[in-house]
């Protein structure tokens, strides 16, 4: 009988904190999370979840002639159906033995160190999984303007926003068509006005205009996690959600205000709220909320018009009992802001989040094989590695049953200092 | 049985005054601030209306201009502060941003361009649940000096509390995080107790 290695024992260890995972994953602080699991949709299989749509009315109105005139022919609901289909996604965490002998307490120590990169990794899973919900629906997490040896300067939106170090990236051409290979990100500035991402090694071929997507997708034209920039889209060709645009380009098109890369103004905020209350009906906004980057955030306050946080943090005359009144309830127009710093620089997006679902094929969990869940490193020698790896993975795509219950502002331009 | 559909009322005298002097007053002698009844602000919007009945089906489809409430709390008091006219820009410019056409007719989706400037919402005044909270003097100077103190901060220094936000609630999560996997620990992190003394 072998002796025993802390690999054999490491999955006990997870196995302690397997029923926290979930509670880590579902807080409710990002707008993945925001966006819920639907309780009247029943979990998905491998086949398409079906979203039946009613996108024509039916019946005819009109005048007619009693005196024996002609009523007519009537007409009924025309209905079409959206589909989706979840897409895996993957988080690999490796610990290497040296963790295990650099923690003193033996037993305790290894699982401390366990339950650590078990809360590091789903951080990291839930950020990435929330960059990609910022996305086009392409996996594509940024543009490359230009290159100096491995710094890569990138195009605002998104900037460098949506990358972290040590994440792998492959890079594709601009039409989404040539995969020119893997990189890994060695640093990462989402915050300077330059937003370069700094990789190990450039990829054969690269070009100024090439793209930047995660990890894990192959072919041409890959298909990701449809981000808000999928469903919140005026776009009149192409596919959502299976359905042809151009059959139903009113339907299916969200209500955009271009900025025209002019600063945020009051009047581009109610020219996106009244779109909307033209398409749903004036006193259709209570559950809208207006998403958007830290910058644009940052925008609104510029205008004078609204109580910054900072006043809750002691400029507001001390604390008393109004401050109750300024916790945390920034507005737009009336609309609760949501900001993010994973979400597109330029935009803002107004979403009604009782319209976005979760399909989920497979709730996050630890990646299992015949009850194991830990699985050993082998070395180039073929004999064990001094490490070994989980994953967390889970299967889901997000989807929206009406693409005009929201609207968005786009192309604005940036504070100064970003 | 007499049903309510619109609920109006008018301003305070009482709080129209306290925030008049607390915020000041317009080119044109109005107060800079004023609290104004949901059901009461009521604001162009123009373009081509979708009609919906109770059920959220279409019943017609009609290209106008209508006055109708401007924020979405109806029930709510509202503080609102005065921006003035350049802060639209010019009248070209409005009438190119907010003109749409729809079914052969061209609509100020906004209405006509605010040369006397026009007031913005600031602030709904209702608790952190979203409760009803009755609009009194002393609230109303209080959330005017507010919007007054922040406007006189410096952008660089909002810039960064923004993150500094941020970054708080990442450190948040992590705690939250750590304590989660942590509270199967025993007290103490397992170490025994030692008598002192």
């Amino acid at each position: 009988m072998p002796a025993q290695a802390n690999a054999n024992v490491i999955a006990l260890q997870l196995e302690k904190v397997r029923d926290k995972v979930p509670l880590l994953y579902e807080r409710d602080d990002i707008l993945l999370t925001m966006i819920q699991q639907r309780g009247d949709i029943e979990k998905v299989s491998s086949r398409n979840m079906r979203l039946p749509l009613q996108v024509n009315p039916g019946g005819k109105a009109g005048s007619y002639n009693a005196d024996g005139g002609d009523l007519g022919r009537g007409s009924g609901t025309i209905y079409d159906v959206a589909q989706v289909s979840p897409i895996f996604f993957r988080f690999a965490i490796e610990i290497t033995k040296l963790v295990e002998y650099a923690t003193t307490g033996r037993e305790r120590a290894v699982e401390n160190s366990t339950k650590r990169e078990v809360a590091n990794g789903m951080k990291q899973f839930r950020a990435f999984l929330d960059k990609l919900i910022q996305t086009a629906g392409n996996g594509v997490l940024g543009t490359i303007s230009s290159f100096a040896t491995t710094t890569w300067t990138m195009a605002t939106p998104p900037g460098a926003a949506l990358v972290y170090v040590g994440q792998t990236l492959q890079v594709y051409d601009s039409t989404l068509t040539t995969n020119r290979g893997t990189c890994n990100v060695v640093a990462a500035d989402p915050i300077s006005p330059t937003q370069t991402i700094t990789v190990d090694a450039n990829p054969g071929g690269l070009t100024n205009g090439d793209v930047i997507v995660h990890d894990g997708l192959s072919g041409a034209q890959p298909t990701s996690l449809f981000g808000i920039k999928y469903h919140q889209n005026n776009a009149t060709t192409g596919t959502w959600l299976n359905l042809n645009r151009a059959t139903y380009p009113v339907q299916l098109q969200t209500p955009r205000v271009n900025a025209g890369n002019a600063a945020l103004t009051p009047a581009n905020v109610r020219l996106a709220i009244n779109k909307v209350r033209k398409a749903l009906g004036i006193n259709h906004l209570s559950k809208l909320i207006a998403y958007m980057a830290v910058e644009q955030e940052h925008a609104w306050e510029n205008l004078g018009i609204t109580v910054s946080q900072i006043i809750k943090e002691g400029g507001g005359g001390g604390s008393n009992d109004l401050d109750l009144l300024f916790t945390g309830r920034k507005t737009m127009s009336g609309i609760p802001i949501k900001s993010s710093v994973n979400a597109d620089q330029t935009r803002v997006d107004f979403l009604d989040l009782s319209h976005w679902g979760r399909a989920v094929l497979k709730d996050i969990d630890f990646y299992e094989v015949n009850g194991n869940t830990v699985f050993p490193i082998y070395g180039a020698s073929g004999g064990l590695a001094a490490s070994y790896i989980f994953y967390f993975d889970t299967a889901f795509q997000v989807w929206s049953d009406s693409p005009r219950s929201g609207a968005f502002i786009d192309t604005l331009a940036r504070p100064a200092g970003y | 049985m007499i049903q309510v559909i619109r609920e109006r009322h008018e301003t305070p005298e009482s709080v129209a005054r306290r925030l008049c002097l607390a915020g000041g007053t317009n080119r044109y002698g109005e107060a800079n601030y004023r609290a104004v009844w949901g059901w009461n602000r009521l604001g162009w919007i123009g373009g081509k209306f979708e009609d919906r009945d109770g059920r959220g089906d279409l019943i017609r489809e009609v290209v106008e201009l209508r006055w109708e409430p401007k924020y979405p709390q109806l029930n709510r008091w509202h503080v609102e502060r005065w921006v003035p006219a350049e802060a639209y820009g010019s009248p070209r410019a409005w009438c190119a941003q907010t003109m749409e056409c729809a079914g052969g007719r061209s609509v100020a989706a906004l209405g006509p361009y605010p040369e006397r400037g026009e007031y913005e919402h600031c602030f709904t005044l209702q608790g952190s649940r979203g409760e009803f909270v009755q609009l009194t003097p002393t609230i109303a100077e209080h959330v005017a000096r507010a919007i007054e103190w922040a406007r006189g901060r410096n952008p660089a220094a909002q810039r960064a509390k923004l993150y500094e936000r941020e970054a708080r609630e990442e450190r948040a999560y992590e705690e939250w995080a750590f304590e989660v996997m942590d509270d199967g620990t025993p007290a103490f992190g397992g170490v025994p107790m030692v008598a002192v003394g």
